[in-house]
């Protein structure tokens, strides 16, 4: 069955270890792809990760001159293929969660592909796999389902999939948050 | 063993030319399943693959476990054996020339052997570790009582566990540190956390507590700081540090008031309510919020939440620990659970959060000054007679019970110890009152030191031998649930290393006492002998075969006979370990730290760890994502206090103590108290915090208070207007 990344945002405790647990997936030449931000570091420790979403009309695919972005049939987005990537950064212009990255010594964009060599087989991608909050995770589609009914969304949509965003996205990101609609049990 | 519902059939991505070695991490209490990928054509760990099946962790890790294995065939390996001729270069990584272990050996053998003769047996001392084996924490003890004869040995766990260790012993008769599996912490409907920086410290405990909040549970953490996991809370008892002991008081006062005690079970099974009642009435809210600081208010919810729970767990960690009260703190918060009898029964309980990664199997099994296996008594003729027949010593030849870890170093100051065996530990970073300890290391006549890389401690050594990383070797390890699991061999030693219970062994021959040790070739063989050297004590290993650990996904002790399973949950019988079978709710009154803040000093100094370092940080400052991460100390502070002293976000201050004083970045956050500092201990030399703790000890468990003292800070650099 079909599976997806799914985010709970207000789990993460800024441990990194999603971006410890990028740099181990076989095909990532041991950098990580993705962020995890203070939220406000000053104030308190709220931290989020900022993870690619896998739109189903990608901004950086759209946006590449060579088209270096491929679409993999999972619906991942995959980082540029080498032979392809002009390293005109485009995509990371384009994107509006700014997550492509640019390797200047290499010229080359790399980006999250979901550790394809993972999830192609239906084997969830290292970053849900260690995350260990539950703020990412990896969901069946009757799960996702399920977590949407619980929530009551916007609309009835995914925060992130809104038109004005990047509408529809493999990644589903719980927003506004996971407490609410949540009865105490006493 | 009974999976949970967050348990999940996958399979692991397998590559070309890899094995995966099914194993455990080689940090905290956790010790989290996890897999090594070896390298089939160099036979070497190249990386990591989560371990989806076991129960525990089901494959998450943290960012230490993620980068763990970097640790194997990290550069800054010690290969061979290191002798260092001129002791003028003590305290620096100066002067150390590479040796044959013979060469070694002998030097050691010579040093110890002329010190023993010149001012007795008790002029050695070992002082050992708990993130190791069982096995090597078994052997460590042995090789202490039985190769040196000296009676001094001591253990890092009484900088970590011996608080929890002591308040349990006093409260239930046994230590051990959860009476229930991490498995049902999800269950439960109410977490009161006291002094535990679980998303730091214990991250993969994390998606269970927020499952408690999910399922409509409620979550209560008292700490000084608001850190990751108070930020999310119910309720949040942001008090002073070193005041837990009011706070559990006040708590208990109310859950008594508002009669949420079971009758019941104070009846039958417990001893000591009545005066506990006695002692803790005049703990009332306002009272209790005048020691602590915590608003009235927060102190009634949280415990109104925690007395109406169907269920509740209560959890501790080093914040309450490692306090110079820390063994009442521990029995101030079991006694919630034993007045309202929410313990014996799945998904309620009590457990410490246990920080080193066999910080319970480690103290259980002869390594404290006081300890034999099994968690004998060397006060106790009978045991100490059962395990001499086991030794094959005699009686006379059992050396007395020694004293603690910090008071190793008042005695090598005043040149009773003037030898040392040095190994799996940092105290030159991990010891309060770090330039009295560096002063005591330095002036010692010999020093040996057993580590995989030059530690802080290890500049201190005359000899440094090279150990294995925990990759290297095989052997049990206890977690935090008490769950006995078996870290497997992934990889050949590096270089010439050597596993701590072999050079034991070795080292034992070359002493004279080969006897002893020389049956012992494989780890296996140190595990046969250590199991039935717990047999009959009451942390009793017998029955825990690597076969059963491996076929059960771990043992709970105790466990007895090969036909036992063990016990994952404790006291469902409701008896206690004490002889009447019965539980003690202990009557404590309040005293605040040992030294409060004053004119002079005026803020409160308290001490703690962050989420990319483990311990001393030996092991994690040299791992690049996890120095990339956190390179360098600093000190938190409130953005009021910050004000008054004109101090800026990432300006560097000096912090100074009664003890001593250390240079640190400014970190300004709301998070924290405004009467409070905060500082994280992992790093060596001038950046150590330890250089300004206090060493007051608790009476019981000798532990010193890292956590609270008084300090002042001052602007190193005048603001040119």
């Amino acid at each position: 069955m079909k599976k997806r990344l799914y985010i709970e945002l207000e789990n993460c405790i800024g441990c990194r270890s999603c971006l410890a647990a990028c740099t181990q997936c076989g095909g990532h030449e041991e950098r990580n792809r993705n962020y995890v931000y203070d939220v406000n570091p000053l104030v308190n420790r709220q931290t989020m990760p900022l993870m690619c979403l896998h739109c189903v009309n990608p901004a950086c695919a759209r946006s590449c001159p060579a088209q270096a972005i491929q679409i993999h049939e999972t619906g991942a987005v995959l980082s540029a293929l080498v032979e392809k990537c002009i390293g005109c950064q485009n995509c990371t212009i384009a994107c509006p969660y700014g997550i492509p990255k640019f390797d200047t010594e290499q010229n080359l964009m790399y980006k999250c592909d979901l550790c394809i060599d993972r999830t192609k087989d239906g084997i969830p991608p290292m970053c849900a796999s260690v995350c260990p909050t539950n703020t990412l995770q990896w969901l069946t589609e009757v799960e996702i389902e399920a977590k949407q009914k619980q929530f009551n969304l916007d609309n009835g949509k995914w925060v992130t999939s809104m038109p004005y965003l990047e509408n529809e996205t493999n990644v589903k990101v719980n927003l506004p948050g996971i407490l609410q609609g949540v009865t105490k049990l006493f | 063993m009974q999976r949970d519902k967050f348990f999940k059939e996958i399979e692991n991505l397998q590559h070309p030319n890899e094995t995966l070695v099914k194993t455990h991490c080689s940090y905290c209490g956790m010790q989290c399943g996890m897999n090594l990928r070896v390298d089939t054509r160099s036979n070497k760990i190249i990386g990591v693959e989560p371990r989806y099946d076991w129960p525990v962790n089901v494959g998450k890790m943290c960012p230490k476990g993620v980068t763990a294995y970097q640790q194997t065939n990290h550069d800054d390996r010690i290969l061979k054996p290191l002798i260092r001729d001129d002791k003028s270069l003590k305290g620096t990584t100066k002067g150390f020339r590479e040796a044959s272990w013979d060469e070694a050996y002998d030097l050691i053998a010579t040093n110890f052997q002329k010190l023993q003769q010149a001012y007795g047996k008790d002029s050695l001392s070992v002082f050992s570790g708990v993130s190791m084996t069982n096995e090597k924490c078994y052997l460590t003890g042995k090789f202490a009582r039985v190769a040196l004869g000296t009676r001094y040995i001591d253990y890092n766990g009484r900088f970590c566990m011996s608080s929890a260790a002591g308040g349990f012993l006093r409260s239930f008769g046994v230590d051990r540190g959860s009476t229930l599996p991490w498995t049902d912490l999800h269950e439960t409907d109410c977490l009161f956390i006291a002094g535990s920086n679980t998303a730091e410290c214990h991250p993969t405990s994390m998606f269970r507590v927020w499952h408690v909040q999910e399922r409509g549970g409620y979550l209560i953490v008292a700490d000084p700081r608001e850190t990751p996991i108070a930020r999310r809370a119910d309720v949040h008892l942001d008090l002073r540090p070193g005041t837990d002991l009011a706070l559990a008081n006040g708590i208990l006062n109310l859950l008594i008031e508002n009669g949420h005690v079971d009758e019941e079970f104070v009846n039958n099974h417990t001893n000591g309510f009545e005066e506990t009642k006695e002692l803790v009435k005049q703990f009332t809210p306002e009272y209790t919020s005048e020691i602590t600081g915590v608003a009235p208010e927060k102190i009634i919810r949280a415990a109104e939440i925690y007395g109406k729970a169907p269920n509740a767990v209560v959890m501790f960690a080093r914040g309450i620990e490692q306090q110079h009260k820390g063994v009442d703190n521990v029995s101030a918060y079991t006694n919630m659970a034993l007045i309202t009898g929410k313990i014996g029964r799945p998904k309620s309980g009590v457990a410490t959060f246990t920080g080193q990664g066999n910080g319970q199997g480690g103290r259980e099994h002869g390594q404290k000054s006081d300890l034999l296996p099994g968690y004998r008594k060397l006060t106790n003729p009978q045991h100490v007679k059962e395990v001499c027949e086991f030794w094959g010593i005699t009686e006379e030849e059992m050396p007395q019970p020694g004293v603690s870890a910090y008071e190793m170093f008042e005695l090598m100051d005043q040149k009773v110890i003037r030898g040392l065996y040095l190994l799996c530990s940092n105290p030159a970073v991990s010891a309060p009152n770090s330039n009295f300890v560096r002063k005591a290391l330095k002036d010692l006549d010999f020093m040996v030191c057993s580590d995989f890389y030059l530690s802080e401690s290890a500049e201190f050594a005359d000899v440094i031998l090279p150990a294995v990383t925990w990759s290297e070797d095989e052997g049990t390890v206890t977690n935090l649930e008490g769950r006995i699991i078996k870290i497997n061999k992934a990889q050949e030693p590096l270089g010439e290393s050597k596993p701590d219970w072999q050079i034991q062994v070795e080292l034992a021959e070359r002493l004279g006492r080969g006897k002893y040790f020389s049956h012992l070739k494989t780890a296996k063989d140190v595990a046969d002998e250590f199991r039935a050297a717990t047999k009959g004590g009451y942390a009793d290993y017998s029955g825990a075969t690597w076969d059963k650990i491996e076929k059960q996904d771990g043992v709970f002790w105790p466990c007895k006979s090969e036909d036992d399973e063990g016990t994952p949950h404790m006291f469902l019988d409701k008896k206690f370990y004490h002889p009447d079978g019965k539980a003690k709710i202990c009557a404590l009154p309040y005293r605040p730290p040992a030294e409060e803040p004053d004119e002079e000093y005026p803020l409160r100094l308290t001490t703690g760890r962050v989420v990319y370092h483990y311990l001393s940080g030996n092991q994690t400052r040299r791992i690049q994502f996890l120095r990339d991460m956190c390179p360098e100390p600093y000190i938190e502070i409130h953005p009021e206090t910050a004000a008054k002293y004109d101090i800026e976000h990432e300006e560097l201050v000096r912090l100074y103590t009664r003890r001593g004083e250390a240079m640190f970045k400014v970190k300004i956050i709301e998070a924290i108290r405004k009467d409070t500092v905060f500082v994280p201990y992992h790093f060596g030399h001038d950046q150590s915090i330890n250089l300004l703790t206090n060493p007051a000890l608790d009476p019981i468990s000798r532990m010193p208070e890292f956590k609270a003292c008084a300090a002042q800070i001052e602007k190193s650099i005048k603001k040119v207007h």
